[in-house]
């Protein structure tokens, strides 16, 4: 069940090692509020200290500690599914989507996509904790 | 009925006057754009719903040709509400990624994001970047990515290229786009890193990740973005470095002659 509270008004938080995803990520959700974590340690630190975030795009590619890593301690720490989390990935797997959806990702999204990818699965989200 | 504004179809824009807005502008145009035809698209739709078949007035000649006209308009916002979407998205793309080129002035930082636009823009999941080396023969294999076995490519297994695939070395040679499948060479696309009339490497697209459509003619305008602002980029790097190298060369000298 989907538990989790995020609206328009909520704080996106990034975590990818890409700044071009980064910037990716500014101009696609530009009306958003948004912060930037560019590995899983900085990403957990910040959910620690910001409760405005409502919505974290996760990479699964990144050095040190990888996505899954950092979903693995966000649902140790009882944070999703209250959490939304989108992962992304760039390999397409459909065991990895299901590994992350497992670990309480509330969605996936594997790279390239188009804005409106992005938009539409943050929309049925809100849509979903709004109902 | 609702204001629906002039039924006529009209092609897209076309990209090249966008495209000398700047980056911002460019996406916040688009975005009204997209807003119009969406507004278009729903008092269009409130109108259809209006007119429904079952009021026998309206079931006449007339009425069905009125009906057919707004289908037809209806289509034809919905496929232009598209197509501005998708070229949103390819302009967003180039905005992104002409501007993380240019961020930072260092040879290996524009490497990387070279790598960043092939893998998250492209969605390569195997590639090479060849660059010319200025004084010897042959191209540095400056990044591979996806391969780990080095019999898995081959002629890209040592740090130096030095031609074997007949699409990357005319490439090198012609400084040309080229985009495959080719009969003679396991590349995908072959994009040459051009400055002015200098081919200073190329970018050798050899694998995609699966879920990855194949490259169309929409992938070109990335292409050859990467073609012309990676190379530029790259130089801008490169001189860069050497200027930051004969800074410090020269306070380091400037030190040493001052007394004490």
């Amino acid at each position: 069940m989907l538990l989790c509270s995020v609206s328009e008004l909520s704080t996106v938080l990034v975590v990818d090692d890409s700044a071009l995803m980064h910037r990716v990520y500014e101009v696609m959700l530009r009306d958003r509020p948004m912060l930037h974590a560019h590995d899983g340690d900085e990403a957990l630190r910040l959910i620690d200290q910001r409760s405005d975030i409502g919505l974290v795009l996760l990479d699964i590619n990144m050095p040190t500690v990888s996505g899954f890593e950092v979903l693995d301690r966000l649902r140790a720490a009882g944070r999703v599914p209250g959490l939304a989390v989108i992962v992304i990935t760039t390999e397409g797997r459909d065991e990895e989507a299901a590994r992350g959806v497992a670990a309480g990702a509330a969605a996936y999204l594997t790279k390239p996509f188009r804005s409106e990818q992005i938009r539409e699965t943050i929309a049925r989200i809100e849509a979903r904790s709004a109902s | 009925m609702s204001d629906i504004g002039d039924p006529t179809p009209k092609t897209p824009a076309p990209l090249d006057p966008l495209l000398r807005l700047g980056g911002e502008d460019l996406v916040r145009h688009l975005r009204e754009t997209l807003d119009r035809a969406a507004h278009l698209a729903g008092a269009l739709s409130d109108a259809l719903s209006r007119i429904s078949p079952q009021q026998p007035q309206e079931s006449e000649p007339a009425f069905q040709e009125r009906l057919r006209a707004a289908e037809a308009d209806s289509h034809d916002l919905a496929s232009r509400l598209v197509e501005s979407e998708n070229q949103l998205g390819r302009l967003m793309n180039l905005y992104v990624a002409t501007y993380q080129l240019h961020a930072v002035p260092d040879p290996a930082q524009v490497r990387a994001t070279i790598a960043d636009i092939a893998v998250n823009l492209l969605g390569a999941q195997q590639f090479v970047l060849l660059l010319r080396r200025d004084e010897a023969p042959g191209c540095e294999v400056a990044l591979r990515e996806g391969w780990k076995d080095p019999a898995e490519q081959p002629l890209y297994a040592e740090d130096t290229y030095t031609g074997g695939d007949p699409q990357v070395d005319e490439t090198l040679l012609d400084g040309t786009l080229k985009l495959g499948p080719f009969h003679n060479s396991p590349a995908l696309a072959v994009v040459p890193l051009k400055f002015q009339q200098e081919v200073l490497g190329v970018l050798v697209l050899l694998n995609l990740f699966p879920h990855r459509p194949p490259l169309r003619a929409d992938d070109r305008e990335l292409l050859d973005l990467l073609s012309a602002h990676a190379a530029s980029a790259l130089l801008a790097a490169r001189l860069f470095a050497a200027k930051d190298r004969r800074l410090k060369t020269l306070e380091s000298l400037i030190r040493l002659a001052r007394p004490e």
